[in-house]
Parts: C-alpha cells; structure tokens; sequence
C-alpha cells in the first residue's frame, strides 16, 4: 500500500532501532564480526546525540581484576541490591568483561581519562568497585566509528511496530519526523535499542519514551519485571536537582532527623525505603523534608573530578541554572524516574520472538541481570553506560550470525497494511484529544509516590483507574502533524508501561529490594523468588510467573 | 516534563549555520531552516533543558532560559501538585 506521505522499502542484514550508545555498541561490535554485513542504524533524533550516555554525570563502575572476584560481587549484588531475583551467571560475566569493555571503547574513540603513566583515572568507591569518569562525547566517537566501519545511519525516523514472519523477526514500520514519509525495512536480525520507559516525567536523563519496549511487546515478545519501572530520586524542590547521597540526610518539620538509621547494612545509595519515610513524614504533616549535611572535606561535584572537556560546558550550563533558582533552600521532594526496562532477552540478548535482540535500557530488567531493582542503573553506579555497550557486545555473535543467514524473511501485506493504518491514524481523525491530555492522566497513575513506590494493594488500583481511563482515550488520540504523530506514539507506549507496571505490582504481593508494599512489607523467599512474566496474547495482556533457577546459582537465597 | 513554559533566545545574526543545535536536540525542539540555513525553535513546549544546543553553538547565538516552576514533582500534597 501507499501512503499520502510517500513510502520506501529498505532492506538491511542487521537492523539497529536506537542510536545511542547501545545501538552503536552492537553495530560496532557486529560489523567487527563480520564486516561483509550491511548494518544500519535507524535513529528518532540524531545518531551519536540520543540517549542517555551523553546527559548524565559519564560515569562507568571499574573492577580491578586483579584483586575482586565476580562471585564476590555478584554476592554483594544478590543480597542488597537484586534480593535474589538477579541472573547471577549475567552478573559474574558483566563483571569479568569490565576491562575488555573498557578497551573497547577506548579502541572506540572514547576519551576516558588516564594518569600520567598511562593508567586508568580509577576513583575508588567501596571495598570491590571503583569509578572512571568518561567525557560525554562517547557516543559521537562511537557513531564515527560505526561509520568509518561502513555502518548506515538514517536518522530523525521513528520506528512504530515491529514485523514479524512465522514467529520470527521480519523487520519493522517506521516515519520520518520531517515529512511523514513511510518507511519499511526488512532484515534478517532486528536490535532493539531504544531505551527504557521513564514517563515523560524527569528532565535530560530520564529522556526513555518507551515506544521501543511498546513495539517488542505488540509484535508478541515477553516482558519480565515490568513492575521495577518505577525508579524514583530525591530532586530539589525548586530546580528538581537530583540531589546525589542526600537520602542519609534528610530532616522533618521538627527537626528530627528521620533518616538517620535507616540503613540496615551495606547497602548503596538510593533507597526505596527513604521514599516511603519522606511519604509518611509528609502524611503525618511532618514535612516540608530538607537536608542537612556538610559535604566532606575536599568533596565536590562528582562530574569536577576528571578531565573531560566536552561535558564540562554541559554540567556548567546545568549547575549553574539549578543553583541560581535553588538559592539555600535545601527542601526535596522525590519525582518518578521510571527506568521500565522490560524486554526479556536470554544472554545473547535475544528476546522470546527469534531474530530480535533486545539490549541496553530496552532490556535491562527483562535480562533480570539487575534483579529487584529499576534499572539502569539500578543502585549499581556506573552500571547504565556499561550495561548497554554489554549489552551490545553480548548480542553481536548471534546478532551477526542470524545476520548473515541467506535471505531475507518474507514479509506479509496484511501485516504492513494494519501497521500502516495504527501508525497514521492520530494524523486521521478530525477531532480528538491530545497526547499531552493522555500523559497528564498516566503522570497521576505513576507520579505519586504511594502509587509507583511505596505501594499497597488499594493504591495501586487507584493508579490503574487512572491508567483504564488513560486507555480509554486512546482510540481519541489526534495529531496535527508530524511531531505530535511521534508524541502520540510515545503517549501510547506510556499507556502500556503503565499498564504493565501495575498490574504486574498488584500481583507480586510481597516487598523484595526496591519493590516496597506497605500491605505485605515482608520478603518473600517461599512464595515469591519468582519473575513475573507480560504477553500480549491476541490482543489481551497475559501475566504469569517463572520460577528464578537460583539451585544453578553460587549464591542461594535464605529460605526458612 | 509536559505543559512547560521554556524560552529559548536566538541571535539569528550571528549564527553560522553549522546545524549542531539542531542535531544535539534530542527532542524535536528545533527543526531546520534548510533555505536560510538557520535553526527553528518550533516546539519548545517539550524542551528539557538539557542545554545541549546552547552548549554545541561555538557563536553564543542560543540561551535556554528555563522555567522550573512551570515542571511538575506530581506529588498528592498540596505543595507538590
């Protein structure tokens, strides 16, 4: 079929949806492999702009090899931070690659910065991980050399459904922003790396729109811990500053320090429990909350510790405008992050639907490397960026080798036809409501606290009554043109985000590391060492459970 | 980060048409004047303020001015609404 719009038909070996810095990883990483294959990225924005890794504090977890044991970590990981819901065997091999990852992207282009006798400029932070900051130019660096390789890269195109043949991947249906102009693609192997679901809610690093995750789940891939997509952090009131380490800090009305001892062992920063604590403070009209802290002797801004020209003017422009409205008042209030990042992959970072990898934000959760935590980064620091150039390396064998099989899957008419008329049908109705009306109803499903983070039972069916009706006003949507056409596509995906957080957190009734229930506020090992499980089965959203294989794994659960 | 009020100053004079504002918005703000070779701010509504291409122009022609108030914490307490 034709569109108004103009139409073209691309073919590729490999497919990269995404091109931020896990897209371009596994493009790298799959034309090293195997150089005759044609690759090409297809981007929303600009390749080597998007995504997180560029607006954030470049910040990448470094292991010495030489004296921390993967087990060890993954230990530590298992019992604070993924509560034994985490892939242990992904974990250790995460680990062990942390150097080879390092020179990858140092191979790469990227500008991490060294000491005079050629060392990494390691910060150490605990007793097995340390820090590297890295200039944010890294995926710039990285997209050059994608295309001195002889990678493609099509940007400002925003892909909208997925095609399939036979149960496997066939390709994908896509528009150009500009002119609306109808792309098809087909490809023998498809990579999804288009982010997590962050809800249209924080600035700049929150920036996921989930539409990638939305299209997986159509075309009839499994999600896996959607419920973790609800990340929040303390932000300043005034400039809505993310305010790093501060959670130790925090003060009432009164005076009272109520998060003195909160901490029961050694856990990281960010704690879904100060969240609840800041709601009971604020419930029990104890607030406004502030924080109260000196900084250590000679601390200072993280991002100030290394060299790293490019995002200096960045961070300067940011800091500068936060600090002028924030003045001296230290008054915070948690805002969602979100961090849905639901594409079940295997270690290949294959999804359930052959030929479609999944990698980077898209899939964090649903590898369930992270465990009972919203990722990236999941309390881990320095674990986003290196989560997706893992990520892409880990899919580029089996990504290249489905990439070089003979032909190209068929496609199927019927199959584009229906995907053609979802994908304009916004820019076709007359009258209707906006995308912004839609996320306005989705913000006040997930936006509070006590519905996204410090749950009960009652609340969270207060946020589906907002989601049902969020859905139900999708059949209304309108788009006037080209940029509310991918505004109401993003709002659509928010609507099946939300939808999937919720249902999946009334199901799981336990409290189990960052999944926080004031109606069951006990840990679960009997019952719930389980993950959930999201299918689109003919239209209908299907939840089951799959048993976590911990008896495979070197750290076992405590079971009475 | 939906219903803000933004505000982007832009000194068309002394830009150079080198295109990196429009490529480091990853938004959609800025859409591209292809005849007059200049930038245009067609949907600040859905800036982030990320600074991105205030910080790319090597001629100080872009300053994002903004406007925190108009974000919301989402928050059920009066305060934070």
């Amino acid at each position: 079929m034709d569109t108004k719009y103009g139409r073209e038909d691309l073919t590729a070996d490999v497919l990269v949806i995404g091109g931020g810095i896990a897209g371009l990883t596994a493009a790298v990483s799959i034309k090293e492999k195997n150089p005759d294959l044609d690759v090409l990225i297809v981007e929303k924005q600009t390749c080597g702009y998007s995504g997180k890794a560029n607006k954030g504090g470049g910040v990448l977890q470094y292991f010495d090899l030489s004296r921390v044991n993967p087990v060890e970590f993954a230990a530590y990981h298992a019992n604070v931070i993924g509560c034994f819901l985490g892939d242990q065997e992904l974990m250790i091999k995460y680990v062990q690659m942390n150097n080879h990852m390092f020179d990858k992207l140092v191979e790469w282009g990227a500008n991490v910065p060294k000491r005079e006798d050629g060392s990494y400029d390691v910060m150490p932070t605990g007793p097995m991980t340390a820090m590297i900051g890295i200039d944010l130019d890294v995926t710039l660096k990285v997209r050059r050399t994608a295309e001195k390789l002889g990678v493609r890269i099509m940007d400002k195109t925003s892909v909208t459904d997925l095609l399939t043949s036979d149960g496997k991947i066939a390709g994908a249906v896509g528009f150009s922003i500009l002119d609306g102009k109808l792309y098809t693609f087909r490809a023998k192997a498809v990579v999804l790396a288009t982010g997590s679901q962050n809800y249209r809610i924080g600035p700049m690093w929150g920036s996921g729109r989930g539409d990638g995750i939305a299209a997986a789940y159509r075309a009839g891939a499994e999600m896996r811990n959607t419920e973790f997509g609800n990340f929040a952090q303390l932000v300043k009131v005034r400039s809505h500053e993310e305010v790093v380490f501060g959670e130790n800090f925090m003060y009432n009305k009164a005076g009272e320090h109520v998060t003195k001892n909160f901490r029961t062992g050694p856990e990281p920063d960010i704690s879904g429990s100060a969240i609840a604590e800041w709601y009971n403070q604020m419930a029990a009209n104890m607030g406004p909350i502030v924080l109260k802290r000196e900084m250590p002797e000679g601390g200072g801004p993280l991002n100030m510790l290394w060299k790293r020209p490019y995002g200096q003017r960045f961070w300067e422009l940011n800091n500068e405008h936060a600090h002028a409205v924030d003045g001296d008042d230290m008054e915070v209030c948690p805002m969602l992050i979100g961090e849905q990042s639901p594409v079940k992959v295997d270690h290949d970072m294959q999804t359930t639907i052959p030929g479609l990898f999944a990698i980077g934000d898209a899939s964090y959760c649903g590898s369930a490397a992270p465990g009972a935590v919203p990722a990236p980064p999941g309390r881990n620091r320095g674990s986003g960026i290196l989560n997706a150039v893992f990520a892409g390396i880990m899919c580029s064998d089996a990504a290249s080798k489905t990439g070089a099989g003979e032909t190209l899957p068929p496609v199927c008419d019927k199959q584009i036809e229906d995907c053609v008329k979802r994908l304009y049908a916004p820019l076709e109705r007359e009258s209707g409501c906006k995308s912004k009306d839609i996320m306005r109803v989705i913000h006040k499903a997930v936006g509070p606290m006590e519905r996204s983070v410090y749950m009960s039972g009652h609340r969270i069916e207060t946020a589906m009554r907002y989601v049902e009706k969020a859905k139900s006003m999708l059949g209304e949507l309108k788009a006037d043109d080209f940029h509310e056409l991918l505004n109401a596509h993003e709002a659509e995906a928010a609507v099946l985000s939300a939808e999937m957080q919720f249902r999946a957190a009334a199901m799981r009734k336990e409290s189990r590391g960052w999944f926080i229930r004031e109606d069951y506020p006990e840990t679960d090992n009997k019952n719930w060492l389980k993950w959930i499980i999201v299918k689109n089965k003919d239209g209908e959203m299907a939840l089951s459970t799959e048993d976590v294989p911990w008896e495979k794994w070197p750290i076992k659960p405590p079971i009475d | 980060m939906i219903d803000t009020a933004h505000v982007i100053k832009f000194d068309p004079e002394n830009c150079v048409g080198c295109k990196l504002c429009y490529k480091a918005c990853f938004v959609d703000v800025i859409r591209w004047d292809e005849e007059n070779k200049r930038p245009i701010f067609k949907y600040v509504e859905d800036c982030e303020h990320c600074f991105y291409c205030q910080a790319m122009c090597k001629k100080n022609c872009i300053e994002v001015i903004p406007d925190y108030s108009s974000e919301k914490l989402l928050q059920t307490f009066d305060r934070y609404l």
